[in-house]
């Protein structure tokens, strides 16, 4: 696997119980590139993300990331290899607190032991308040308000900021290949520019991590993209710029129908 | 956080503390049929006025703000009414098996409450600690401090052979498997002539390096019921179950047990291993039953089957829903409520599991949170607000 | 005959998780209450000097299985249909304490309820030697009627518009509004046929022991959830498969083990984990899935 490729795809195929969701996918991922995944509706988009994190095991294929074979490995293993999401359906804990949410997704940095947390409390202390400080920061970079409501319960704010509290609690765990799964769903078209605004600002914050964006408005992709990838049951159509996958007409056929 | 408010002073919160205090040793001092069914009346009006005219919420803030003073005028007030009621056997009885039912009680929160692991066995493990005691204590020469371990740390190992095979399985077979083992221990027991039979087992009183518990101590010429001892002793052990489960809550342990509860996909899409979350939480729910059903075996100087039975593992759940789900400080309470109120008003002492289940069933509906909803988690206090 | 009346509680079971989601252990109590309902309607007749057998039985059985049909409704309406956005949790305790309501009510109010009650016997006992066995009348009539039931219950999920409403609601209760099934009577509408199902398997195994008691519900109900959950929460056949499945265990134990004939229940409930410990989803396989 060559060195610039951070995720890589052979044959990976995702079938249940008659349905082929994934059929025989081919798909690379090159370092530190915000790569769009595109296509029409059941086109096995969140799918793939599902497979990639272990949430399904793939049927047939193999996936390896950072020339590591992950293809039939758990959630947790992928997660500290360094590949973190967030869901298309928002998932945070609404009754739990914004730092809470965000600090779950810091799992591998902090000390899980029994003994570290029950009887250690002067040194959780300190962890804990840089932790604060940590979220703090990554949620201001989002919005300058959120930060002072660390403290509240994810289910008070709007969906936009929980959305960015989404993006916030993947990336605390400084990870090394980012899948969004359409961030700006249920937005309009302000909000969805905020938010690629967000995206934009962290691969500024970030340069070496790798975006991976599933989403369905093109003028999204086209702003904020370097590369897409055009799926269609489940397999790979199209691949290139925006440009050039907009204008191509197996694309626009499986978008739009025959004309 | 900006405290645009000032934070609330203590005063209120004392109040109310005070006002339970008087109204347990009241309840349970008064010996004839009319005296506690008036006590208990009016002290239902006063809540209801409380809860109306917003003093409730006030206490309920107060109380809040100000954890750790909070903390030491409950355990003072508590003292109080024990020393109260220092030569009635029966109340001190009671209170004892308050303060045991709400330890068993925090395990089931944490199993619960936190991690959202259902058990309705709660009964049985109380009772795998009590037969356990029941057994070392009187046929082994095992210091009583051990036994009293041995009796969590068996229920601890029953609950995970339980749970194992079903951790990668949906809630609802997990929660089968709990109702059924909370049915069939009892019948177990009963059919097994060497743990006793339905007769049960006598089981020695408890002795701490020393001190024999079941001998009663004279002060300034008083001498108080040697239950006392047992009270002193399962408050000072009710403290230490506190303390523990709090620290769990507010640490990165209970952020991970909350959110298996109520996410577990995207829990361990961030790591989280949630079958050994769900199986620590019920080992360290069932330990904490355990070593509770351990120092009630050795308190009433005797175990049967009859008291771990089903319908005791639903008074459990009951106390947890009733005093709110995940949140320790309702427990009290709660249990108190349940126990001595049916013991208290001979009158419904009968319809008492009816009651309870009513009870539950009106919380469900109208207020899912219980009597004290569970707060956010805050993992290190200050006196003031900051 | 043991299996009988698993497999009735067990598709009781099925029905309810299948269209809710929802595991009702206010079921196995419902058979109970069923059984005493129709206990009172047996001695409101006799009283009145009613004797014909035929007659008895089924105005006793209209009884129960109305009465029951009703409560579900009940059930259904004010305490199960309000909890269906909570977490499913809380619908369980809900139902538990429900059906521990039931119950203690029973054991309070019904006349020295607190004893088992002798249940008349209006089926013939008459035993026929077949070859070696001994096959007793109402033995028959109980296990044709549990599988004329079965099969009816079946036909009626499987082969009816109204079952298919049903089955619709079970598969998306969102997509299946959106159709223009009504919800909430369809909800109700299963729980009166759970409900009446198991007065009718609560009369039956009064019919067969001639006694009944409180607390019968609540072993019954065990059982029922074990078997329908072997069979796969769902899943219909396999609930039946699964009730018959916990008898022929139960009989194996007392009849391997005569000695230990107390422990069968426990014998069986053993293996029916190992079986889930190899088949977490059961035998035929649970019918859900979750969108990530």
């Amino acid at each position: 696997m060559s060195d610039d490729i951070v995720l890589g795809c052979r044959r990976l195929a995702m079938r249940f119980h008659g349905l082929t969701a994934l059929d025989d996918l081919d798909l690379d991922v090159r370092r530190g590139e915000m790569l769009g995944l595109i296509g029409p509706n059941g086109s096995g988009k969140t799918t793939f993300f599902n497979v990639v994190t272990g949430i399904y095991r793939a049927s047939a294929g193999e996936i390896r990331f950072e020339s590591r074979d992950i293809t039939h490995s758990s959630p947790q293993a992928i997660y500290r290899a360094g590949i973190a999401r967030t869901f298309q359906r928002s998932r945070l804990c609404l009754p739990l607190t914004i730092f809470d949410n965000i600090m779950i997704g810091n799992h591998r940095r902090l000390d899980q032991g029994l003994w570290f947390n029950l009887f250690q409390r002067g040194k959780l202390r300190r962890q804990f308040a840089s932790s604060w400080d940590e979220a703090r920061e990554l949620l201001m970079t989002f919005n300058k308000a959120l930060g002072a409501q660390l403290a509240n319960a994810a289910g008070s704010v709007n969906m936009i900021d929980r959305r960015r509290i989404e993006v916030c609690r993947a990336l605390v765990g400084r990870p090394k290949l980012l899948l969004l799964d359409e961030p700006s769903a249920g937005m309009t078209h302000e909000e969805t520019n905020e938010l690629m605004d967000d995206i934009l600002a962290i691969r500024q914050r970030i340069p070496h991590l790798t975006i991976v964006v599933i989403e369905h408005g093109m003028t999204v992709i086209e702003r904020i993209t370097d590369r897409c990838i055009v799926l269609n049951y489940g397999r790979k159509l199209c691949d290139g710029t925006y440009a050039e996958v907009a204008s191509n007409p197996d694309v626009q056929q499986a978008y739009l129908g025959k004309s | 956080m900006v405290a645009a408010t000032k934070a609330p002073d203590r005063i209120p919160a004392v109040l109310a503390i005070v006002a339970l205090g008087i109204f347990s040793a009241l309840l349970l001092l008064l010996h004839d049929r009319w005296a506690p069914l008036i006590v208990v009346a009016a002290g239902a009006i006063a809540l209801v006025v409380a809860l109306k005219t917003g003093a409730a919420a006030h206490a309920e803030r107060s109380f809040a703000a100000h954890e750790r003073s909070m903390n030491a005028v409950v355990i003072a007030v508590f003292l109080g009414v024990l020393i109260a009621l220092g030569r009635e056997n029966f109340s001190l009885l009671m209170l004892c098996t308050v303060l045991l039912y709400g330890i068993a009680c925090l395990g089931l929160n944490i199993q619960l409450g936190y991690c959202g692991v259902m058990n309705f066995a709660g009964a049985a493990f109380f009772g795998a600690g009590s037969y356990t005691a029941a057994v070392l204590a009187a046929h082994t020469a095992l210091p009583h401090p051990l036994i009293l371990l041995a009796g969590g740390l068996v229920a601890g190992l029953l609950g995970s052979v339980l749970l194992l095979p079903l951790l990668r399985t949906r809630g609802h077979y997990a929660a089968l498997i709990t109702v059924a083992f909370g049915i069939l221990f009892r019948s177990f027991l009963e059919v097994n002539d060497t743990l006793g039979g339905p007769q049960g087992l006598v089981v020695p009183g408890l002795n701490l390096f020393g001190w024999s518990l079941n001998d009663p101590i004279t002060v300034g010429g008083v001498t108080f019921s040697f239950y006392l001892n047992y009270a002193l002793f399962t408050l000072l052990l009710a403290i230490v179950a506190f303390v523990v489960a709090r620290r769990i809550e507010r640490s990165w342990i209970g952020m991970n047990l909350d959110a298996v509860r109520i996410d577990a996909v995207a829990a361990s899409t961030f790591g989280l291993n949630v079958p050994y979350l769900k199986i620590m939480a019920f080992v360290v729910g069932n330990i904490f039953a355990g070593i509770a059903g351990a120092v009630f075996a050795m308190m009433t100087g005797f175990v049967s089957p009859n008291d771990f039975d089903f319908s005791t593992s639903l008074v459990l759940i009951a106390i947890l829903v009733l005093g709110g789900i995940g949140n320790p400080w309702g427990i009290l309470p709660a249990a108190a409520l349940v126990i001595i109120l049916p013991e208290k008003l001979q009158a419904i002492q009968e319809y008492r599991f009816l009651l309870y289940s009513i009870a539950v069933i009106a919380i469900l509906l109208f207020r899912p949170a219980g009597l004290f909803p569970r707060r956010l988690r805050r993992f290190f206090p200050v006196e003031r607000a900051s | 005959m043991l299996g009988v009346v698993y497999a009735m509680v067990a598709v009781g079971f099925t029905l309810y998780f299948g269209v809710l989601d929802v595991i009702n252990f206010s079921h196995a109590d419902v058979l109970t209450a069923g059984a005493f309902v129709s206990l009172v309607a047996y001695r409101g007749l006799s009283a009145a000097g009613i004797e014909l057998p035929f007659a008895v039985l089924g105005l006793m059985l209209v009884a129960g299985v109305a009465g029951m049909a009703a409560l579900g409704m009940v059930i259904a309406k004010f305490f199960v249909l309000p909890l269906r956005y909570a977490p499913p949790f809380i619908t369980l305790l809900m139902t538990l304490m429900i059906g521990t309501a039931i119950r203690e009510a029973i054991r309070l109010f019904y006349p020295s309820g607190s004893n088992a009650q002798s249940f008349p016997a209006l089926l013939p006992k008459t035993a026929y030697h077949w070859g070696n066995l001994l096959v007793r009348e109402d033995t028959l009539i109980l296990i044709a009627t549990g599988f004329a039931v079965i099969v009816l219950v079946s036909l009626f999920i499987n082969r009816t518009r109204l079952g298919l409403a049903i089955r619709a609601v079970a598969q998306d209760g969102e997509t299946a509004r959106i159709m223009g099934i009504h919800f909430e009577w369809i909800v109700l509408l299963v729980f009166a046929l759970g409900s009446a199902l198991a007065a009718l398997a609560g009369v039956m195994n009064g019919l067969y022991y001639n006694e009944i008691s409180f607390s019968t519900g609540l072993r019954l109900g065990i059982i029922g959830f074990c078997a329908a959950v072997v069979g796969g929460l769902g899943n219909m056949y396999g609930a039946i498969i699964g009730g018959f499945l916990f008898a022929l265990l139960q009989t194996l134990s007392v009849v391997a083990m005569p000695s230990l004939s107390a422990y069968k229940d426990v014998f069986a409930f053993a293996a029916i984990i190992l079986l889930m410990v190899i088949k977490p989803t059961g035998l035929i396989g649970e019918a859900v899935s979750e969108r990530v």
